[in-house]
């Protein structure tokens, strides 16, 4: 098992360094340094501070090593990242570990329980359209979760704004607060639209889980011995479709730690999804970089666990 | 029997399982429905709620240079100059200074402006005063805090974006390159706090402190209108302990996120990603000192009869601030923040493109938004937006002479801006008819300029005499063709601009359009590259200098990389602002203004486009509003009545549940059926 983490890690290794160039590629294509300092200095700044500021934040060198192999801005960019410099923020000069560490917890805060409700609304719904399959109940539920899942996030967002925030009044349109009194009524908006634009796509999957799992062999001869649908259903089908659930869980779970970039975007949450969407509107290329880079190493550890906890559901499963 | 019990046994599984879920979401809103986003504790307070999209760069007054930074900046820092908050022109009052600066022109053509400080003021209580004298939270402010920031502005590390117009104060520059050199040459001297580095290098030569409570500062050449630099905080009194202890280390925040300063308010809370709080400042001077009754501390007297009719001279002679305390929760999304508005939840707003229609009709409130006793205030930004032509360029500048001057007259003759104005920005903006915007000395509300009176047949006439015909350049025998180079990318921004090339189309003009990011269109500009290009400019002061000197040829962009774009150069037009410009307000300087304007209608260097308009919308419980114009926070003007808001807000946010019933039966009509279909399938 440990070469094969060894390996794995490995391969990670170099899908960072490739996602660092590119970002670097990408950015630097569309931006020059003198945006970045436009961008944080305002448009009046006169051409002195502008300079000022280049020198101050390291944009004075070129971008590329053929231009000065000793000092640019490409070696430095692999430097900072793989030691973990990730210094400040090229937007307002602020520590980018500090930013990191104030979004860490209202994202945690929105996409932990919307995890954790996401689960427990997909699986039993999941299970009742399977447990109910070729039924009426079935079929609308299928209907449902198509539609669910053709709905852009977007609508959604908007939609529950204007329904549940501003016509039924039931909950804040958007904002944050970090008291525990009020944190709930911030985070139903958002998470009942997460849910919503969630749980289609999820229901769909799981319920084609559940039928396979449903028409195997020990199913059949659960059903001979006389076990009811329900214990087959909650006992056998669910049980032995814990792989397929237990990646698609896995896999969410470094997510939870990068933000969901668009529901804390359009709902006002300070989390680290909407520092990303600050730093792509500011030209921020430390703060993007950073959250670039901790997102890809989050991916690939997410990978790595996921297939490393096949082995704790299954038994069967070897690492080679 | 056994198949039926297992059956119900399921349901009964499936039936809990919803409820443990029923019973989560339940239990994680203890709160309950509304759509309240303040604890209800704060009801009864005078709290001002307010919005802002994102945080300011930087709080510190040497750097902070826009209307997001001054809406914390300028509540929280005090200069010594303000403007009054009633009369229109804008008026310097005396802030923290006892009276207007004493002018006194010396022998050798220096000119010096003495201000004195008041007495007794002190700074924000703050941990930073305590690095020399432990356990002190405040001290008085002297003239020095005031020289200290002066020379901030001058420190090139700091990257002022004034260091301009403070340069006219003596040895500045001097001191500034005296500065860095030393800190090159020295590294122990760049290791030391900078106070005392300032302080060896004895200062800037043009600022002295003659006694702890006066403050000279000597200009080199006149310049006037350092009083309004005055009156803004890049000049407010600093307190070198702040610099110095907030320098981002050991906990300790960095002296850009955390002001100390002298002004009404303190920010007693900033968390630049989700809200900040601004708090009445106990050490002010209008609250410890009431019986002065400064004039920046109390509430003006006197004012324009619109104000006495709007209700704005009842508070005459209140001391200030008058409400305790400013929220301001971060809005990204205009439709959210509009929406709040609409709840009660924020106290003012803008109109949002979206909902202008339903909001304005015939350019008054609509009568939904007058039934819930929402006030609309108009004001014209001190500003203005224009087509610039390039004077260096062959064709459309100084070396095509008449024909140049012809072409551009007859391209200024077609841009319809009320039009523009109506299509682009829901008629918002006056059209402009000179540089100088109303609010500002030399604006006259009657002036037509004839050059922007849209008239097509004209335009084709001068087209004729320019050697155009039919827009025919005869040295191709095609279309003319010239190049618009704009700096906005994006579709909504083309659209607009091509309104402009439809405009001169109609004169046979074939116009095309170059858009690029804005710092490759300021670097054209620098170059000399550009034809015709969109421009424009917001006042740092209200001063027809500001905005004239925009066509001064000193302040050419291509020879003297100024903000002068268009290159224009004119000898008279050069004369009449150099006089104009040290001249005080009066009938000789208002007579220099209008020739320069007369210049202007003449030489065409600029079509000018329009004075933006800002439409603001306040609840009726909302008192003392009046726009400044310019970028200044009045919150210590602002009163509001928190019972009103609390009955307002309660009528209008009664969360409506029955939908909520109306969803929960449906769920179950739609589940039972099947549920017994299935019991009796296995009976």
């Amino acid at each position: 098992m440990g070469a094969y983490v060894l390996r794995r890690l490995s391969y990670g290794i170099g899908v960072v360094f490739g996602v660092l160039f590119l970002l670097f590629i990408l950015f630097f294509t569309v931006t020059k340094p003198d945006d970045i300092a436009r961008r944080a200095l305002g448009e009046k700044a006169p051409p002195e501070v502008i300079e000022q500021w280049k020198i101050n934040h390291g944009y004075d060198r070129p971008l590329w090593p053929w231009q000065d192999w000793d000092d640019n801005l490409l070696f430095d960019h692999y430097e900072r990242m793989l030691t973990f410099d990730f210094g400040l923020s090229d937007a307002d000069d602020s520590p980018i570990t500090e930013r990191i560490a104030s979004g860490v917890g209202p994202s945690l805060s929105l996409t932990v329980p919307l995890l954790v409700l996401g689960i427990l609304v997909a699986i039993p719904l999941s299970l009742l359209v399977a447990f109910f399959r070729e039924t009426y109940i079935d079929r609308m539920g299928v209907f449902l979760c198509v539609l669910a899942m053709s709905v852009s996030m977007l609508l959604y967002i908007i939609g529950a704004q204007f329904l549940i925030g501003k016509v039924l009044r039931w909950y804040p349109i958007s904002g944050f607060d970090s008291n525990l009194l009020m944190l709930p009524r911030f985070l139903a908006l958002p998470l009942i639209v997460g849910v919503l634009s969630g749980v289609g796509g999820d229901v769909r999957f799981y319920r084609t889980v559940f039928l396979e799992e449903s028409s195997r062999d020990f199913v059949r001869t659960a059903r001979a011995k006389g076990a009811s649908e329900a214990r087959i259903m909650t006992r056998h089908v669910l049980r032995n479709a814990m792989i397929p659930i237990l990646t698609n869980v896995v896999l969410a779970i470094p997510f939870l730690f990068t933000g969901a970039l668009l529901l804390e975007a359009f709902f006002g949450i300070p989390g680290l999804g909407s520092i990303t969407v600050d730093a792509i509107a500011a030209n921020d290329f430390s703060t993007l970089r950073t959250m670039v880079f901790i997102g890809s190493l989050l991916f690939i550890l997410g990978q790595i666990a996921t297939d490393l906890s096949y082995g704790l559901v299954d038994p069967r499963v070897r690492f080679e | 029997m056994r198949a039926r019990s297992e059956a119900e046994g399921a349901g009964g599984r499936v039936g809990l399982l919803s409820l443990v879920i029923v019973c989560f979401v339940m239990s994680a809103f203890p709160s309950g429905c509304s759509n309240n986003p303040y604890p209800p504790t704060r009801e009864g307070e005078k709290v001002l709620y307010s919005s802002f999209v994102d945080a300011p760069r930087t709080l510190d007054p040497a750097r902070a240079y826009n209307t997001r930074a001054h809406a914390i900046t300028g509540a929280v820092y005090d200069t010594l100059l303000k403007y009054h908050f009633l009369k229109r022109p804008l008026e310097l009052i005396p802030g923290l200074a006892v009276s207007l600066p004493e002018k006194t022109e010396l022998p050798d053509g220096r000119v010096r402006y003495r201000f004195e400080l008041r007495r007794d003021l002190l700074f924000a209580d703050d941990a930073c005063f305590g690095l020399d004298r432990p356990g002190q939270r405040t001290r008085e402010v002297v003239a020095a805090d005031i020289a200290f920031q002066l020379a901030r502005i001058a420190d090139a590390e700091v990257g002022s974006p004034v260091i301009e117009p403070f340069s006219n104060i003596d040895g500045f520059q001097e001191f500034s390159r005296a500065l860095t050199a030393r800190r090159e040459a020295d590294p122990g001297f760049a290791a030391r706090p900078v106070h005392e580095q300032y302080a060896e290098l004895g200062g800037i030569p043009g600022v002295r402190t003659p006694s702890s409570h006066v403050l000279d500062v000597i200009l080199h050449r006149p310049y006037p209108q350092i009083r309004y630099w005055f009156a803004m905080e890049f000049s407010t009194p600093v307190p070198w302990e702040a610099v110095e202890y907030y320098d981002g280390r050991g906990g300790r925040p960095r002296f850009d996120d955390h002001p100390v300063g002298t002004g009404p308010y303190v920010l007693s809370e900033y968390s630049k990603r989700s809200r900040y709080v601004l708090e009445r400042s106990k050490n002010w001077y209008g609250v410890r000192h009431p019986e002065w009754k400064a004039p920046a501390a109390t509430y003006p007297s006197e004012g324009e009869e619109e104000d006495r009719l709007a209700g704005r001279l009842d508070y005459a002679g209140r001391t200030l601030p008058f409400i305790d305390r400013v929220e301001v929760r971060r809005e990204k999304e205009s439709i959210p923040r509009f929406n709040k508005f609409l709840q009660g939840y924020y106290d003012a707003s803008g109109i949002i493109k979206e909902s202008f229609d339903k909001v304005v009709q015939e350019d008054a409130l609509s009568p939904e938004m007058k039934a819930r006793g929402i006030a609309l205030e108009k004001a014209v930004s001190p500003d203005v937006f224009y087509i610039g032509f390039n004077f260096d360029d062959p064709v459309v500048g100084r070396a095509g002479g008449e024909r140049s001057r012809k072409l551009r007259q007859a391209m200024s003759r077609v841009i319809d801006v009320e039009e523009f104005t109506r299509v682009f920005n829901n008629g918002r903006g006056v059209p402009a008819q000179s540089p100088i915007p109303p609010g500002i000395y030399g604006y006259d509300p009657d002036y037509e300029n004839p050059a922007r009176r849209v008239d097509l047949e004209r335009a084709k006439q001068l087209m004729v005499e320019a050697g155009y015909p039919g827009g025919i350049d005869p040295e191709t025998g095609e279309a003319l063709r010239l190049t618009f180079d704009s700096a906005d990318t994006s579709s909504a921004g083309l659209t607009k601009v091509q309104f402009y090339v439809s405009a001169w189309k109609r004169l046979g003009i074939d116009v095309r359009v170059e858009a690029t990011n804005y710092n490759q269109f300021l670097e054209k500009l620098r170059n000399g590259a550009h034809q015709v290009f969109e421009s424009g400019w917001v006042a740092d002061y209200p001063d027809p200098e500001n905005f004239l000197f925009l066509l001064w040829s000193q302040m050419g962009k291509s020879k003297f990389g100024g903000p002068n774009a268009t290159n224009f150069s004119n000898a008279r037009f050069d004369e009449l602002f150099v006089s104009m410009k040290t001249r005080e307000n009066g009938p000789r300087r208002m007579a220099e203004i209008r020739e320069m304007l007369r210049i202007l209608e003449h030489e065409r260097p600029w079509i000018e486009l329009f004075h933006r308009e800002e439409y603001s919308l306040y609840h009726g419980w909302v008192r003392n509003v009046k726009p400044m114009g310019i970028s200044m926070p009045t919150y210590q003007y602002r009163d509001l009545d928190p019972v009103l808001r609390a009955q307002r807000r309660r009528e209008w946010n009664e969360p409506i549940v029955w939908p909520a019933w109306v969803l929960l039966g449906a769920a179950v009509l739609v589940v039972l059926p099947g549920i017994r279909t299935y019991l009796k399938e296995r009976q």
